[in-house]
Formats: C-alpha cells, sequence, structure tokens
C-alpha cells in the first residue's frame, strides 16, 4: 500500500470580490460577488513508504493547498486521498499521530519558550511516556546538532537553528511520512545543507517517508530521487530527478582557451558560437543534433588547447524552463 | 476525558512557564487589571450609599454578583484565553497548528493561551466574594460549594457565547467588531442588577446574549440554595456548551486556512 494516494483531488476556493471605496465596501456586504480559485485541479499521485518525493511549482500552483488537504487542515472540493490509509479530512486526528509536518511560514514551537518546552508538551500532545520522550529528545538532539540550543527560548535562535528545532519536533512520535512545505525558506547555503542532511539520516535510520515542497532546485536534487510538478494545480511533470535531468540536460555550454591565436573565422559544424575571443571562444550546442565526438576532436584540430570546460545547465534552469513551457 | 484532562493540563503549565519569561509584564497586568475593576466597583458603591437599593438589590447582591462574575470571568479567560481572539485566529489561518496535531481543535485552541489580565479579574473576584460573605454575615461550607459551581456555570455559559458568536467568522469573514461589540455587551449586562430588567429585555439576557446565566442567575444561587435555579443553571450550561461546539464544528468544515485573503478591485 503505497503512504500517500490522490485519486483526482480539487480544491476551489471562493473568494469575496470587492471593489474599491465605500461603495464597493457597502455592496459586497449586501450582495457580494464571489470570485471561485481552483487552488488545485485534479491531482493524482501517489508516494511510497519510505520515499523522498519532491514537489514543486512556481507560487500559487497549489503545493500548500495540496499539503493542508493531505494533513487534514482543509476539505478538498472533490477527488480522494488516503495517508497512510486514513482519509485525512475524516480520520483528521488518528492521522497526525502518524505523520509529522513542517510548514516553513508557521513555526509550531511556542516562540518565548526554549524549544525544549515545546518538545515536552508535543509529548503530552502525543502521549509518549516520560523516559521515552527523553530518550527521543536525545537522539533528535544529537541528530539535528541541536543539543546546546534546546534550552535556549525560541526567539533568540536564528532561523536555520529554529528550522532544524522545528523538523525534530515534528519527528517527535516517530511519524511514518512527514510534509514539509518550504522547510528551507530563507535559510543560507549552509544552513540548508544542514537541514537536507539531517532529513537524509532520519530518512535513511527510521525510514520516513517525505514530501517535500521547496523553491530551491538544491533541496530536490539532493533529497529526491522522484518529483512532481505542478502548475496551475496539475501535474505537469513527473518523473525520477535523474531522469529529468537526462531529458532535459542535453544543452552542452563549452568554454575553450588556446594557447595560440585562434582563426578570426573559427566556427564548427552544428555549433552556436556564442562568442569568440582572440585565444578563447564559448560555444553551445545541443547533444541530440550534435555528437559530442566530432565538437570535441574538432576543438582539439583548431590549435593547441589550453582548457576546456563543458557544463550543462543547472537543475534550476531545466525547473524554470519546464514553468515557462506551461504557462498558459 | 482523563486523555484529554492531563493534556489541557500540560498546555495550561505550557502557559505558565511563557507568562514567567515575562514575570514584571504578567504581575503589572494582573494589578493593573484589579485595580481597574475596584475603580468600576467605586461608582457601585456610591450609586449604593445614595439610594440603599434598586427592586430589591443592595451592595450586597452586588458584591456577590461581582465575586461570581468577575472569578467566572477570569478563571474563563485565563484558562481558555484564546475565547477572546478565537475570530482572528480563524480568519488569519492560525487554525492550521490546531487541525495538524491529534486533539480536539476547540479545546487545544481555546486552551492554548492565558491571559495575565485576567489573572487579575480571577483575584479580585475572590476579593469580591470574600468582601461579600464579610457583609452578609453569612457563610459555610455550602456556600463555597455554591460558589464553586456558580462560577463553573458562568463560565461554561460566558466561553461557549464567545465561541458561538466568533464562528460565525467561519460563514461571513472575520468578525472581531462584532466580537467586541458581543464581549462588551455581555460582560456590561452580566453585571447590572438583574432586577433593572423587565420582561422582554430579560428575555434576551437568557437567550441572546446570555448575560442571565453568566452574573445574576449564579449569583442569586450562591446567596440562596433554590433547586429550580440550580436546575436552570445547569441546563443554560449544558445547552449553550452543546450549541457552541455543534456550531464550531460545522463552521470548521468550511474553514479555509488563510480565507482573511481579500482582493481590492
Ligand atoms: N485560503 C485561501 N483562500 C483563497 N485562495 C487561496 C487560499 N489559499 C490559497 N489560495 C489560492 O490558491 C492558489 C494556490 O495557493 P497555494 O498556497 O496552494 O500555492 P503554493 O503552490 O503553495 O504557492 P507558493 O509557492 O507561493 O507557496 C493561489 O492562487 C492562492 O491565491
Ligand atoms: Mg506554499
Amino acid at each position: 500500500m503505497p503512504a500517500i494516494s490522490v485519486r483526482d483531488l480539487r480544491k476551489t476556493f471562493q473568494m469575496k470580490r470587492k471593489s474599491a471605496g465605500l461603495r464597493g465596501s457597502l455592496r459586497a456586504l449586501w450582495r457580494p460577488t464571489y470570485q471561485s480559485i481552483e487552488a488545485v485541479r485534479g491531482l493524482s499521485f501517489e508516494m511510497e513508504d519510505g520515499e523522498l518525493l519532491g514537489f514543486i511549482g512556481p507560487n500559487g500552483a497549489g503545493k500548500s493547498t495540496t499539503i493542508k488537504i493531505l494533513t487534514g487542515i482543509l476539505h478538498p472540493s472533490s477527488g480522494e486521498a488516503a495517508v497512510l490509509g486514513h482519509v485525512p479530512w475524516q480520520d483528521r486526528q488518528a492521522l497526525a499521530f502518524q505523520i509529522g509536518s513542517v510548514f516553513g511560514q508557521r513555526p509550531q514551537l511556542w516562540y518565548h519558550l526554549p524549544a525544549v518546552d515545546t518538545f515536552y508538551l508535543f509529548g503530552k500532545i502525543y502521549e509518549i511516556d516520560d523516559s521515552s520522550l527523553k530518550r527521543r529528545i536525545s537522539f533528535l538532539a544529537e541528530a539535528f546538532e541541536i543539543e546546546e540550543l534546546l534550552e535556549t527560548p525560541v526567539r533568540k535562535l536564528s532561523l536555520g537553528q529554529r528550522m532544524r528545532c522545528e523538523v525534530a519536533a515534528s519527528l517527535l512520535h516517530r511519524p511514518r511520512v512527514l510534509l514539509l512545505d518550504e522547510p528551507s525558506i530563507g535559510l543560507d547555503v549552509v544552513a540548508k545543507q544542514r537541514l537536507r542532511m539531517t532529513i537524509q539520516r532520519m530518512n535513511d535510520m527510521e525510514g520516513v517517508g517525505v514530501l517535500l515542497t521547496s523553491h530551491d532546485a538544491g533541496d530536490i536534487e539532493t533529497l529526491c530521487r522522484r518529483v512532481i510538478i505542478v502548475n496551475h494545480g496539475e501535474i505537469v511533470y513527473r518523473d525520477k530527478v535523474s531522469a529529468l535531468k537526462r531529458r532535459y540536460l542535453t544543452v552542452k555550454t563549452v568554454d575553450v582557451r588556446y594557447n595560440e591565436q585562434l582563426a578570426p573565422d573559427f566556427s564548427l559544424p552544428g555549433v552556436e558560437m556564442v562568442k569568440v575571443g582572440r585565444y578563447g571562444a564559448k560555444m553551445r550546442f545541443d547533444t541530440r543534433v550534435t555528437p559530442v565526438e566530432p565538437v570535441i576532436s574538432g576543438l582539439a584540430a583548431a590549435g593547441s588547447l589550453a582548457d576546456v570546460t563543458v557544463s550543462e545547465p543547472s537543475l534550476e534552469e531545466v525547473i524554470s524552463a519546464i514553468y515557462a513551457r506551461t504557462e498558459v | 476525558m482523563g486523555r484529554q484532562l492531563s493534556f489541557v493540563v500540560a498546555l495550561w503549565k505550557t502557559n505558565l512557564l511563557s507568562a514567567m519569561e515575562y514575570r514584571v509584564s504578567f504581575l503589572t497586568q494582573v494589578i493593573g487589571m484589579m485595580l481597574n475593576n475596584a475603580i468600576y466597583f467605586v461608582f457601585w458603591i456610591i450609586f449604593f450609599a445614595r439610594f440603599e437599593e434598586i427592586n430589591g438589590w443592595d451592595l450586597v447582591d452586588m458584591l456577590f454578583l461581582f465575586g461570581v462574575v468577575a472569578t467566572g470571568f477570569g478563571a474563563g479567560t485565563y484558562l481558555f484565553g484564546n475565547s477572546v481572539r478565537l475570530s482572528s485566529l480563524i480568519a488569519n489561518g492560525q487554525m492550521d497548528y490546531y487541525l495538524s496535531l491529534p486533539r480536539p481543535v476547540l479545546l487545544h485552541a481555546l486552551a492554548s493561551r492565558s491571559n495575565a489580565s485576567s489573572a487579575g479579574d480571577f483575584t479580585y473576584g475572590l476579593f469580591s466574594f470574600g468582601a461579600a460573605i464579610y457583609f452578609s454575615g453569612s457563610f459555610g461550607g455550602l456556600m463555597l460549594l455554591r460558589f464553586t459551581l456558580g462560577c463553573l456555570a458562568s463560565i461554561v455559559v460566558l466561553i461557549s457565547f464567545l465561541v458561538l458568536v466568533q464562528s460565525l467568522t467561519f460563514w461571513i469573514g472575520n468578525t472581531s467588531l462584532l466580537t467586541r461589540h458581543a464581549f462588551n455587551a455581555i460582560v456590561t449586562f452580566s453585571l447590572y442588577p438583574i432586577t433593572l430588567f423587565d420582561g422582554t429585555a430579560k428575555l434576551f439576557l437568557f437567550t441572546l446574549v446570555p448575560a442571565a446565566f453568566i452574573g445574576a442567575l449564579p449569583a442569586e444561587f450562591v446567596r440562596r440554595f433554590d433547586l429550580l435555579q440550580l436546575a436552570q443553571i445547569c441546563a443554560g450550561g449544558a445547552v449553550f456548551l452543546v450549541l457552541a461546539v455543534f456550531v464550531f464544528y460545522r463552521g470548521l468544515r468550511r474553514y479555509e486556512s488563510g480565507s482573511a485573503i481579500q482582493v481590492r478591485m
């Protein structure tokens, strides 16, 4: 049985529309007009037990809405979903004992208290007995490297430190599935890497499945084997991350430098010259059209090589290309 | 039941820990609120010094009334501090947090905050009750029991009323203005001598703005035992509680997480 399965899930929000000024306000009060926003439009997907699944898409794509439905916060307009065998909006409490969630934009730790106080409260909320709770806290404190932070009021922690405490809190009750909505929001590069490492480690050690949304391609690239891309409430791409790269990373950029001056009319068949200088050039080609071999030998034949760099677009560029393609 | 009780006690402990982070501010608010109430009561002292009584109510009745209302109100809004800001929690999408944890949402939300000023009301209420005993000259274990019962009933109806009003947020969006009016109305009316009101007004105080259940009724019950009043108090508490829970959970199905979003066009 998959950990999460979603079938034709839809969510339409009704928003009150109001025109400007007092007159608009009065009219809205008297006869409100509604605007429907289809945040989620027929999503279907599955997540295996213990899987690390990336769930990405541009702003307003419907990621948070989907995650809120899966935690039982929102009722969907139609469609089916099961998380660990529970229908979230029907068995909310039973489900909450088995899943954890972190919303990067909505902290759950008590702001004025040290994180450890919230941990103890969560222990009561999740009905964990005192001795196992203590053991669990010291285990997580070590795994997330937060031993020194636990006694500090949360308001005095940096964002990165706080986020590690947040994720640790969501794991207190050994959930089978973790729903992470932009846990890396606002973190610097180092803090992001640290967070990724700990999530990865918890997945290795306890087999907790993770559904992860992020605007950072790096999070997806390092953590997830599979990715789902949504836009306008619909899935526009789903596959292994490696396949995504293989499929879209066919455009190579080549930077080349020579020990001697280049011929001014330097060119290669099937290769687009981006810039040609006196001692070097920058060029681009698509491996589906032009094979690599003749390009490299052509480069070698043109003179005595000093340096060659071949690079491919980043996953981020690939993703933004997919977003752009699915814009309507 | 026992499960939820130990959970709520843990919440209250955490609230207290949180308040202790700001001890000085906590104490200032407690004392400030006690003074505030005392000054308000001076008005009634002056009033009754002149008129002795209105329709059978005198200053001692007033002391009992303030005793029950302030104690009940203070305890209620201290233990269930979010009862006064439920509307904004709903409108700003802050119920998400309670919905993602495995506990009854309403109970969890209400008990997740303690107001320092409420502790001031509570203490003031006890003082008022003490003064009422002193001036009436009557006291006994049974009166203490009736006082406890009266305050409990007062708490239940007050919190239920606040929940009911603010549950409207699920249907009509942010109701903080309405909430403030309803709040002022219930507090004001529950602190007036009920003998001031006649038939229709009284009906109003037992239904739409159930101030009678919060003030006059339990206060009279504390003074002398009356089986009918006891029945009324219990029935009132039960009816409002059931209604509040029902309406809240009905509304919760419509919860839209960030429903405060509005577009201006
Ligand atoms: N409570 C709400 N009421 C009305 N509309 C909403 C509500 N929540 C979300 N929406 C709308 O639904 C759409 C999807 O929003 P959602 O928050 O799910 O997007 P997202 O993919 O999480 O975006 P982001 O990357 O910016 O977090 C948006 O158009 C948003 O304006
Ligand atoms: Mg989002």
